[in-house]
């Protein structure tokens, strides 16, 4: 069985509301290990996206509101294994994290895991036989709804039906380590990845 | 006062016949006398250039027994369409008698209840035949894998192949298939609290603090991580195996298949040693003991032709570990004692050729030795002959060991006229791309550098 990890990240706004990632995350995010990395947005220069290019060169960007790059999609839907993923920033779903509002996207991009940010709180919902899932934000930036943030994001650990979804966490400095079991119920007719 | 050249190496008996004890001595002696004469020197140009055509054809290297026997009594097989297939040449009527008579004495050896290993280990001294899988079971006789009680075999082997099976299992699995089985029991329970709800996902505890990110040491993930490497430096090794040979280069599904077991055999061994890990050239030494048991008629033997392969791998590299491990070196064990050692041996034996190589033409024998030694003469002749080398290689009482360091001084003393001529750069050049040359020959000259009399150890 072939390893497949998605990192999933965003909301770093370097270098506005940040200056960089921390110095624990980056010393975990060696290159070679992850296979692609989706990244909610809001990086928000194209310092952060070389970097991230290259910790994993496959990687599906989505436009936040003060990225820099204007050429970003503001949703994508890929299928990575047997998974359906979309991806969108989340500025555009009213009211903001809420979860039936991102649950519609989910039926509406009709995906298994939906991944969203904006509101820089890491959060993971089960809805319906699918996952909405917020990596919060990688600097620990603050946003307009949240102050004190702690930086996070997310490792998806892909396997057939199954996804085990790491989530790392920096709190008072330590970089605590949770997971998340999922496992899907019916198989994709057929795999575009 | 320097030593003459050895007496033997000028008697009377290169160019009369010789006794006939000797089986081998016997096939090379009937060559013609012109041959002969010329052997101390390259025995392939002059031998190319004799008059007699059975005796010219027959010093083809993809022929693989020794040169005056030119027939192989079975057909070839559809799938080797590699050296030990292409035995067109033919010969007399006697020559193959002999080969037959050689094959039925094997066979009456390896059907008895318990074998004999002294009595195996003298008849392959003098080459192994290539047909009837005989190679194959002797190869494992020699190297322990089978048990000399025949009773036994089926037993054994069954042992070994799930031994080897469950390796695989273990070592081979990724760490997210490992996490996976460590999980099963916890997340049977989550099952039951169905995906129709919706809210919030329970998050859990990660077990041992291992994630696809740590960087810790014990770490399946950072282990995993760290084995890549390796994997991918097998997996270029094995690609490059013998790319002349269609039974490992081919463009078709058995040669990826015999690729793969290549590929498996080294990682599983890598893993399980942690130590010594893999090391380039280990994929050289392992390549004819994979063909020999792949090309087993025998088809249960084919079809486990991976684990069985294995185990004699461990097996034929275990005396020869050290020269692979680099901290070794330098040490009592290492490869630079080795040489040392083949340095000493030819010393003693031929004491002018000594001198002139190392000390007039200051070749340094780790600038040909190094190779000949680490990778079992593999690389120095084609494979046939090697497979030649490796029977007596594996049967000699004396050890691998001892047996490689005669061989390779017999390389030498071969070649001595072309070395005592030649300058540094050429005698380089001439032992770093060793001329063919007739290896009962080259096995007879090995044979007589022993210390102890032949007869006296078998």
């Amino acid at each position: 069985m072939v390893l497949v990890l998605v990192l999933a990240l965003g909301d770093l706004h370097i270098p506005h509301r940040a200056p960089d990632l921390p110095a624990k995350f980056k010393s975990m995010l060696v290159p070679g290990k992850i296979q692609h990395i989706i990244c909610t947005g809001n990086l928000c220069i194209k310092d952060v996206h070389d970097y991230l290019k290259i910790v994993c060169p496959d990687m599906h960007i989505i436009r936040g509101e003060y990225d820099e790059e204007t050429r970003y999609p503001e949703i994508k839907t890929l299928t990575i294994g047997q998974f359906k993923i979309g991806v969108c920033h989340g500025h555009q779903i009213i009211p903001w994290g809420d979860l039936d509002s991102l649950a519609m996207l989910r039926r509406q991009l009709d995906v298994d895991i939906l991944v969203t940010g904006h509101t820089h709180q890491f959060t993971a919902y089960k809805h319906e036989g699918g996952v909405v899932i917020n990596p919060g934000s990688a600097t620990g930036a603050y946003s307009s709804i949240a102050y004190d943030v702690n930086p996070s994001f997310v490792l998806m650990d892909i396997d057939g039906l199954r996804v085990v979804v790491y989530v790392y966490e920096l709190i008072d400095g330590e970089v605590k380590v949770d997971k998340i079991d999922f496992k899907k119920t019916t198989a994709v007719t057929h795999s575009a990845y | 006062m320097m030593k003459r050249v050895p007496d033997w190496l000028n008697s009377s008996i290169w160019s009369s016949t010789p006794p006939p004890d000797n089986d081998r001595l016997n096939r090379y002696a009937s060559k013609s006398t012109s041959t002969i004469a010329a052997t101390a020197e390259t025995t392939s140009s002059t031998s190319k250039s004799t008059a007699t055509s059975a005796v010219e054809s027959a010093i083809e290297p993809p022929v693989p027994v020794p040169p005056p026997i030119v027939v192989i009594q079975e057909p070839p097989k559809p799938e080797i369409r590699d050296p030990l297939s292409n035995n067109e040449n033919g010969s007399s009527a006697s020559s193959s008698a002999e080969e037959i008579s050689r094959q039925a004495q094997f066979l009456q050896e390896l059907s008895k209840k318990v074998i004999n290993m002294g009595e195996l280990r003298r008849l392959s001294s003098q080459g192994i035949p290539d047909g009837a899988g005989i190679r194959s079971t002797v190869w494992k006789l020699l190297l322990g894998y089978l048990p000399i009680d025949r009773g036994l075999w089926s037993s054994e082997l069954a042992k070994k192949r799930s031994q080897y099976k469950q390796f695989k299992e273990e070592l081979l699995m990724n760490p997210s298939e490992i996490t996976r089985r460590l999980d099963q029991p916890v997340s049977f329970e989550n099952e039951k609290s169905k995906s129709d709800c919706s809210g919030l996902l329970s998050r859990l505890e990660i077990t041992h603090g291992e994630h696809p990110l740590s960087l810790g040491e014990t770490s399946i993930w950072n282990q995993f991580f760290q084995d890549t490497e390796i994997i991918e430096q097998i997996d270029r090794d094995v690609k490059r195996t013998h790319p002349d040979m269609n039974f490992f280069s081919a463009d078709a599904q058995f040669a990826k298949s015999n690729q793969e077991a290549l590929k498996n055999i080294l990682i599983v061994f890598a893993k399980l040693n942690p130590g010594i890990r893999y090391v380039q050239g280990m994929n050289e030494i392992l390549a004819p003991l994979f063909y020999i048991f792949k090309n087993d008629p025998n088809e249960d033997y084919t079809a486990f032709a991976e684990a069985d392969t294995f185990f004699c791998f461990v097996e034929l590299l275990s005396g020869f570990r050290d020269h692979f491990c680099q901290q070794l070196d330098n040490s009592v064990v290492g490869i630079r004692s080795t040489i040392t050692k083949l340095s000493l041996l030819l010393k003693e034996h031929d004491e002018e050729l000594w001198r002139h190589l190392e000390v007039t033409t200051k070749v340094n024998p780790q600038f040909y030795a190094f190779r000949w030694i680490t990778l079992l003469l593999t690389q120095e002749f084609n494979f046939a002959d090697s497979l030649l080398i490796w029977d007596t290689l594996l049967s000699d009482p004396e050890g691998p060991q001892e047996t490689l360091l005669r061989i390779c001084c017999a390389m030498l003393i071969i070649v001595r006229r072309r070395l005592l001529a030649g300058d540094f750069t050429s005698n380089l050049k001439l032992l770093q791309n060793y001329p063919p040359t007739n290896i009962s020959h080259l096995l007879y000259v090995a044979n007589k550098l022993r210390t102890q009399p032949a007869h006296q150890i078998f």
